[in-house]
């Protein structure tokens, strides 16, 4: 079942075009990873699938909807989580924002709410924290909650942007790791720059760069070549690689690389 | 202190004190982690338009003065909504002709001279019952919306696209926390003046972000110690005969820097 389809989209913010003829089809329980520079429309296109901004031309169908009518299918998770840590809140208060508007009590918050915002933390391991000043996290900890935050209306889409930037090594590992936990039951979108982590977790790959080129990278073996014993891909290669159409480089020249054993 | 409790104007005035303060608590927060200071003081000296234009039409000043900071408040809401970034200059430009409208409403006022140190800095001793009225009318209002809306103001105040996302009216809520605001600082005049305004929407709430884990608990803490502060203030004020509005605030003031001396917040 195809859970994101976009057909022919283009946009624009004043004259000069962000996105042209992205095509796009994401199915249940995909992993994929939007890469590509700086400036070269990934966040555009998460705004566009989120119902932020509006697609000028083509169509965008979350789940067969309008993006503006499928806010509770999408759990988002924004960049930059680091702002605002001074700001007195609590971790529990901060996934309670994750409910949609609906059925709500006069004041304060449900029970069913908190419960289902604690099963949230839960999943994230994070609930030990619940009554702790969100402040007082490390950067990998609050992108957990954040994620919790994302879970708490039980979407069927998880769409994180850059969701490592700010966290060290092993931190990004942990978050990749729960992601991949998170993916066995829910479609994963994570837009980031981390190209040779990302790679190892997701099983399709799209670089945005004015255009979209589309990559199943389930089969990794076959995909890349590594550098060297130590089992990583070479980044440069890899950006070549996914910016074209297809991967003619490495049957014309002298492999460089050793395909992955 | 005790023996000037007997006078109606002492009363008025320590009532006018601990409502005020309380409406500064909790609307200070919301504008301190709104970051809304510098627009709550353009909103505080854009007022005195209202004041002198209410001096010249003989309307109750409070009536003239809350008008006017609303429809000033409504106007910031408006034009930040589109150009968040031009916010500063828009307000800049607000205050200034705020205030010369005020003056030149006042020069025009035929035989009648009205005291602008007593808006600059306050008038805490001359609160009228209908004074305390308004300041009643303003906190139950203002307890009303943040009880009700509590989790809308906390969702747009900490992550307004997200919460956006989650099919929140934005624009409504940075509205609204705006008109209280407006409404806040015109009662707050009336205490300490609106050139002081800012250190009363500020200073306590500075002190309660580091003593609260939630934004509730912040504004009640907040409330709290403008209380005290203002109770404090008035006492200097009556002991030493000074300006009540200058003594709160310095008040506060001192409060602070001995607060920043011994807490963990002094040494960022």
């Amino acid at each position: 079942m195809n859970v994101i389809e976009i057909r022919d989209l283009s946009f624009s913010y004043e004259k000069e075009p962000v996105l042209e003829h992205i095509n796009l089809t994401v199915e249940e329980k995909d992993f994929l990873a939007i890469i590509g520079p700086n400036g070269g429309g990934k966040s555009t296109l998460l705004k566009l699938m989120l119902g932020i901004n509006k697609a000028k031309e083509g169509s965008i169908k979350i789940l067969g909807t309008d993006p503006k009518d499928s806010l509770r299918e999408i759990g988002y998770v924004p960049q930059n989580t680091n702002v605002n840590t001074d700001f007195p809140i609590k971790v529990i208060e901060v996934v309670l924002m994750g409910h949609v508007d609906g059925k709500r009590p006069l004041f304060g918050y449900g029970k069913d709410e908190i419960a289902c915002a604690m099963g949230a933390l839960e999943q994230v391991g994070m609930q030990e924290y619940a009554q702790t000043k969100i402040g007082s996290l490390s950067g990998g900890q609050r992108q957990r909650v954040m994620i919790a935050r994302a879970l708490c209306a039980h979407p069927k889409i998880l769409i994180l942007d850059e969701p490592t930037s700010s966290i060290d090594i092993t931190g990004q590992r942990d978050i990749y790791e729960l992601l991949k936990e998170l993916n066995e039951y829910i479609t994963v979108i994570v837009v980031s720059h981390d190209i040779s982590v990302i790679l190892e977790y997701a099983n399709k790959a799209a670089h945005v760069n004015k255009t979209l080129s589309y990559h199943d990278i389930s089969d990794k073996n076959s995909t890349f070549h590594t550098h060297g014993n130590d089992g990583h891909f070479c980044e440069i290669e890899l950006l070549q690689m996914l910016g074209s159409e297809s991967c003619n480089t490495c049957e014309e020249e002298q492999p460089q690389w050793r395909l992955k054993p | 202190m005790i023996e000037a409790l007997q006078f109606d104007f002492m009363q008025h005035a320590l009532l006018a004190g601990i409502l005020v303060s309380f409406a500064a608590g909790i609307i200070g927060s919301l504008i301190v982690v709104n970051r809304m200071v510098f627009l709550a003081g353009g909103i505080a000296h854009t007022s005195y338009g209202g004041i002198g234009l209410a001096v010249y039409f003989g309307l109750p000043i409070f009536l003239g003065a809350s008008l006017f900071a609303v429809g000033a408040a409504l106007l910031i809401a408006a034009l930040t909504l589109k150009k968040r970034h031009r916010m500063d200059t828009f307000i800049g430009l607000i205050w200034a002709v705020g205030m010369a409208i005020g003056v030149i409403f006042v020069d025009l006022t035929p035989g009648y001279n009205v005291d602008l140190m007593s808006y600059l800095f306050g008038s805490i001793l001359a609160v009228s019952t209908s004074d305390i009225y308004f300041m009643v009318v303003l906190l139950v209002v203002i307890l009303f919306i943040v009880t009700l809306r509590y989790r809308d103001i906390l969702a747009v105040s900490y992550d307004s696209e997200y919460a956006g996302l989650r099919g929140v009216n934005v624009r409504f809520f940075y509205t609204l926390i705006l008109i209280l605001s407006a409404l806040t600082v015109v009662i707050a005049i009336k205490v300490v003046g609106l050139i002081l305004v800012i250190a009363m929407l500020t200073i306590p709430v500075y002190i309660a972000e580091s003593l609260s884990k939630s934004l509730l608990s912040m504004m009640f803490i907040s409330g709290a110690i403008a209380t005290l502060f203002t109770l404090v203030g008035l006492w200097f004020s009556y002991t030493y005969d000074l300006t009540s509005g200058a003594s709160i605030i310095l008040v506060s003031a001192v409060s602070l820097g001995l607060f920043l001396l011994f807490s963990k917040r002094g040494r960022i």
